[in-house]
């Protein structure tokens, strides 16, 4: 069965790069397949958080080293799908509006746990970087006293995300779980990840770090919470959902919500904000997955998510191919050199991440690669950098090549510096 | 090729003839671009000059150095793609917003373990970046914490190596504009510019970039929110430079505007005046760091500030943008 699938597939691809100019998809149906894809890695997202639910409330119920083990490995299989979602950020408002709940970064950690005295404490930014709430059930918060007795998802939704107005104040989310479940990374540029203890979560007199019992109770919150906010936006994407008619409302709009999604991730997003960034700094804990260690997976994920939307095809986590009629179908119709370029360009950045990713599963971090004067890591970063800046290139042409509206624009508020343009 | 051909045909009746377009990226490499890079060098070589001389921070002479050098950059620093862009050139020059306070921790990292990094610009220039540039040098000159921090003598290393740096950063820069330059007046099909739309694109880009740098990042960040302002957030706020800042980019970038806009003298007309209201503003708030944000009324002056920027703004995507036939494209603003 396997077999014959990829045969059919095969066929398929074979069949549409065939497809000569002028044998255009319709809009609607190009729109289509997107709209499903996009309901499809939600739904994947989903029934990958509701597992790690699961591996949490087990590692609640029976703390061991094993189940704690189990929950990080749920961790990182959610980010799989979620991280293929993120091209649907920047072209959909109601992606973008919502995304901060679940995939906010970097966070000032100490908001929600114990740190290392090196951490620090509230900065100039930040007067609650070092808030710590899981050893605080009551505490002032911009003039108000907090009752965090106990830790519900109201409380972090709606009380501790962006605490004061700071976006470094995440209390949920992928990074506050994954924080959880981790602890920090001490091990600066040198091998290894977070290594949280087990027994910080163990009751009674084997707790360590004390407050055990709050920190569990986070920890389910947080996951709840997570669980709830993708059910939410797996539904957006459902047949007469908010998300998928808003991209009905005018199919050149739609089509420019794709590319706008794809450009801005490409290039604002992830080859300057997530990549270059911490490059420059030699920072290691300014990688994406900086607590456990899987930038590597978030950064190739994020590319095969664009890479998806082009080729109107993603593959689910349970091995099914979702596709259809493809932005690539309706350029190679109207401009075939450009459609080409377009594939080259991609599969070049995911040759180009995966060269971060398979050294990264050799056992060279992504936090060592960023360590200063190492060049072999600078040269792979660097080589997914400008990938991405060369893709979102081949973007704006096919932009103007399908005469779209002009791209808008979203702010950034934390790399802020416009490094505009292509070399 | 081809499709470039059925691309500007197809855009052809909605502007101006191939040749005036080439001969605006000429006069904007020569008269707009160029110029400001050599004159950043010549600024930056006198302030290395100025810093070898005393580096002592409270020295007029290099306090002096240094305002010269940052106004020079900062009016280019719109121009931020091409050379300036390469080896994160722009960045090493002003690493800005640090919403995370990695200029204050790379510093005291460097002084604390008396990094001799200092002593050879290569190395120097292998540091974070964060820790380089002027606002690295503005912390070192204008910010009390770093007044007796660690050894005297390393301080004073310190200050060199980054006054130092700066110059080779706006050297490098100037250098490989002399040889872009071309590069993006004469566009091809092997040129990173396949034809004058896409070179056209870039300074466009470059223009609306900046504006909306300067409306959301100089003037929103340090604003906040009404129940919130940050003015601490503000750019270059030790040195008393964050409104300077707003007024130099924005005399540069109604320099580039004229420039585009060569060919429509309506719609030139409209953005000069524009400028001309928004430089205005400027000069007239008095309030060199933004500090009055803080206040009601000081606020309601930065907020008319920024929406006479945001005029400019609507102004180009509505008249200039669509005359030039080109959209802005991304910038490295999209995201978070």
């Amino acid at each position: 069965m396997p077999r014959f699938l990829s045969a059919a597939s095969t066929l398929t691809l074979l069949i549409s790069s065939a497809a000569s100019a002028g044998d255009a998809p319709a809009t609607p149906a190009v729109l289509d397949t997107y709209a499903d894809i996009a309901q499809a890695t939600y739904e994947d997202s989903l029934t990958a958080a509701n597992r790690l639910r699961a591996a949490v409330d087990a590692l609640i119920e029976r703390p061991s080293a094993q189940t704690l083990q189990a929950a990080r490995a749920a961790w990182i299989a959610a980010r799989v799908p979620y991280q293929q979602s993120e091209v649907f950020r920047f072209g959909n408002p109601i992606v973008d509006d919502w995304e901060g709940k679940v995939n906010a970064w970097p966070l000032d950690e100490g908001l929600i746990d114990y740190v290392d005295a090196a951490y620090g404490g509230a900065t100039d930014e930040n007067a609650f970087a070092a808030l710590n709430v899981i050893a605080n059930p009551t505490f002032q918060l911009s003039g108000e006293t907090i009752d965090a007795t106990e830790i519900t998802p109201t409380l972090l939704a709606e009380t501790l995300h962006e605490a004061d107005g700071i976006e470094a104040n995440v209390a949920t989310g992928y990074h506050a779980i994954e924080f959880l479940l981790w602890g920090q990374d001490m091990n600066g540029h040198g091998p290894g990840a977070g290594n949280r203890p087990w027994t910080d979560y163990a009751q009674g007199d084997a707790c360590t770090n004390g407050n055990c019992d709050r920190r569990a109770q986070y920890l389910q919150a947080a996951t709840d919470l997570l669980v709830s906010d993708l059910e939410w936006m797996a539904a957006q994407w459902q047949d007469g959902g908010a998300a998928r008619a808003a991209l009905f409302e005018n199919e050149g709009a739609g089509l420019t919500a794709m590319l706008t999604g794809m450009g801005s991730l490409s290039y604002g997003e992830q080859a300057g904000e997530r990549m270059r960034l911490g490059l420059m700094l030699n920072d290691p804990e300014e990688e994406h997955d900086c607590f456990s260690d899987n930038t590597h997976n978030s950064h190739y994920y994020d590319g095969l998510g664009i890479q998806n939307v082009y080729l109107g095809s993603y593959v689910r986590i349970d091995g099914t191919l979702v596709s259809g009629p493809s932005l690539s179908d309706l350029v190679l119709a109207s401009a075939p050199e450009l459609d080409d370029e377009m594939k080259t360009k991609l599969a070049h950045t995911m040759q180009a991440l995966g060269r971060i990713k398979t050294t990264a599963e050799a056992g060279l971090a992504y936090d060592q690669m960023l360590e200063r004067g190492h060049a072999g890591g600078e040269a792979l970063i660097m080589g997914g950098v400008n990938a991405l800046i060369d893709q979102t290139k081949t973007i704006e042409r096919i932009v103007t090549a399908l005469d779209l509206d002009q791209i808008a624009f979203e702010g950034s508020d934390s790399l802020d510096n416009p490094d505009a343009v292509f070399q | 090729m081809r499709l470039i051909a059925v691309i500007l045909s197809a855009l052809m009746p909605l502007c101006a003839a191939a040749q005036s377009r080439d001969a605006i990226l000429t006069d904007v490499t020569q008269a707009h671009i160029l110029p400001r890079f050599d004159h950043l060098v010549e600024a930056t070589a006198a302030l290395d000059a100025t810093a070898r001389a005393d580096c002592a921070p409270g020295s007029a002479d290099l306090r002096a150095a240094y305002h010269a050098a940052f106004d020079a950059w900062i009016s280019a620093s719109h121009l931020r793609f091409g050379p300036t862009e390469v080896g994160d050139r722009a960045f090493a020059l002003t690493f800005w917003p640090d919403s995370k306070g990695f200029t204050p921790k790379a510093l005291s990292a460097m002084i604390a373990a008396e990094d001799p990094a200092i002593a050879d610009p290569d190395a120097f220039a292998e540091t974070s970046i964060a820790g380089r540039g002027f606002l690295a040098l503005e912390r070192m000159l204008y910010d009390l914490a770093f007044a007796d921090q660690g050894d005297a003598a390393y301080r004073c290393g310190l200050i060199r190596a980054i006054a130092t740096d700066i110059h080779r950063t706006a050297r490098a820069i100037d250098r490989d504009w002399h040889g872009y330059a071309s590069i993006l007046a004469q566009p091809g099909p092997d040129s990173p510019y396949r034809s004058s739309d896409e070179a056209l694109q870039e300074l466009y880009k470059a223009l609306v970039t900046g504006l909306e740098f300067t409306a959301d990042t100089r003037l929103g960040r340090p604003m906040g929110s009404f129940d919130r302002p940050r003015p601490n957030r503000a750019e270059a706020r030790r040195s008393l430079r964050s409104l300077r800042h707003v007024e130099l980019s924005l005399v540069a970038l109604r320099d580039l505007a004229a420039r585009l806009a060569a060919d429509h003298p309506q719609i030139a007309a409209a953005l000069d005046d524009a400028f001309a209201r928004s430089i205005a503003r400027a000069q007239a708030l008095d309030d060199p760091a933004l500090a009055g944000v803080a206040e009601p009324q000081g606020r309601l002056r930065v907020e008319a500030l920024q929406q006479s920027i945001n005029d400019i703004r609507s102004l180009a995507a509505a008249q200039l943008g669509p005359t030039l036939g080109i959209s802005a494209g991304f910038n490295s603003l999209d995201g978070d």
